[in-house]
């Protein structure tokens, strides 16, 4: 009991401080990384920032190696299409951070207005092209995800809105469904689990914990074009998600189980 | 079809739909505030509507006043009401 209060203790103090340090010199040398990436790459500032917010939840990732079990698991890089509709069950502040172990780069994340109201973000969030949705329109959000869409680039939802209070999956709103559909791109959905224990809603400390990210085969958003076909593959994906998270935690447990066996 | 059978029919298609606590289900309830629908999901209302009821209703100037739980009771038994 003293070792893990002593445990969470360091991690505390170990990632914060880390984070807070990482967090300063990405924004001190950002004007020199961006003129590197557009040099290098040719690509636009809001490509150049989204790349560099990759590359901070990659920072992220080794800053909480010591306290984190992480592993991404599923369908391999290869398999991942670049330009998707990714849909993600949300449990943490911190679940945005594990994107950074996505293959790909150029990821547009659709959030609602309370990440933009942190100061220290919401400049990036908006060089990024990020969608508000809760300022935009529909309309808004549908034509510039789109144009990510057919730019190459991904669009992320959290289709529950919220972080989960409960660990439960809540209700799923509908519209990556419909962007997928739209656009005709495939949606992929992602199973995240054990970061409602890394740092739950309402909680200010971190604790040592077990991470999983598991993706899911791309569905086909073609196979939904028929009137209101969104609702439809609305509810599949959710059950889908909701089934994976299911085999998740029976495997965590059984993992648990056996490790202090 | 009885008001209250119009209720309940509503009621139990709206639950499933947007996956709603059936004990929730009061009229007096904004369906924004207090059900948590937005406007892409009253979108998502009006195809419900029309496939439980088997009418079209999209383009009816009336589903933007639509406030309330109980306003889509009213707009609904009055659609049935006039189609009989």
């Amino acid at each position: 009991m003293l070792t893990e209060q002593i445990k969470t203790i360091l991690m505390n103090l170990w990632v914060y401080s880390l984070l807070l340090l990482a967090t300063a010199i990405g924004i001190i040398l950002t004007p020199v990384l961006i003129a590197g990436f557009v040099i290098t790459y040719r690509w636009n500032l809001a490509r150049v920032v989204r790349h560099m917010i990759w590359l901070y939840g990659r920072v992220w990732l080794l800053i909480i190696y010591p306290f984190v079990d992480f592993k991404r698991e599923g369908v391999a890089d290869e398999n991942i299409p670049p330009n998707c509709v990714f849909v993600i069950n949300h449990l943490s502040f911190f679940d945005t951070y594990f994107m950074g172990s996505l293959p790909s780069s150029d990821v547009t994340f659709a959030v609602r207005s309370w990440p933009f109201k942190m100061f220290w973000y919401h400049f990036f969030m908006r060089l990024a092209g990020y969608l508000e949705v809760e300022e935009l329109s529909w309309q808004q959000t549908l034509d510039k995800g789109l144009s990510i869409l057919h730019g190459g680039g991904a669009v992320l939802f959290f289709p529950e809105g919220h972080r989960s209070r409960t660990g439960q999956l809540q209700r799923f709103y509908s519209g990556a469904f419909k962007m997928a559909v739209a656009s005709g791109r495939p949606i992929v959905p992602l199973c995240i689990m054990g970061t409602d224990r890394l740092l739950p809603p309402g909680r200010k400390h971190l604790k040592p914990s077990t991470v999983r990210l598991r993706v899911l085969a791309p569905v086909d958003s073609a196979d939904y074009g028929e009137e209101g076909g969104h609702r439809r593959l609305r509810k599949e994906v959710k059950a889908q998600i909701a089934q994976e998270l299911e085999l998740m935690r029976h495997l965590n447990i059984d993992e648990t189980v056996g490790g202090s066996a | 079809m009885t008001e209250q059978e119009i209720i309940t029919t509503v009621n139990a298609a709206l639950v499933e739909e947007f996956e709603l606590d059936a004990t929730d289900m009061q009229p007096e309830l904004s369906i924004y505030q207090d059900l948590g629908l937005d406007s892409l999901d009253t979108v998502d209302m009006v195809i419900v509507l029309e496939g439980t009821f088997n009418f079209k209703i999209r383009e009816e100037a009336e589903i933007k006043k639509i406030r309330t739980l109980g306003d889509i009771h009213a707009f609904v038994q009055r659609k049935l009401s006039a189609e009989a």
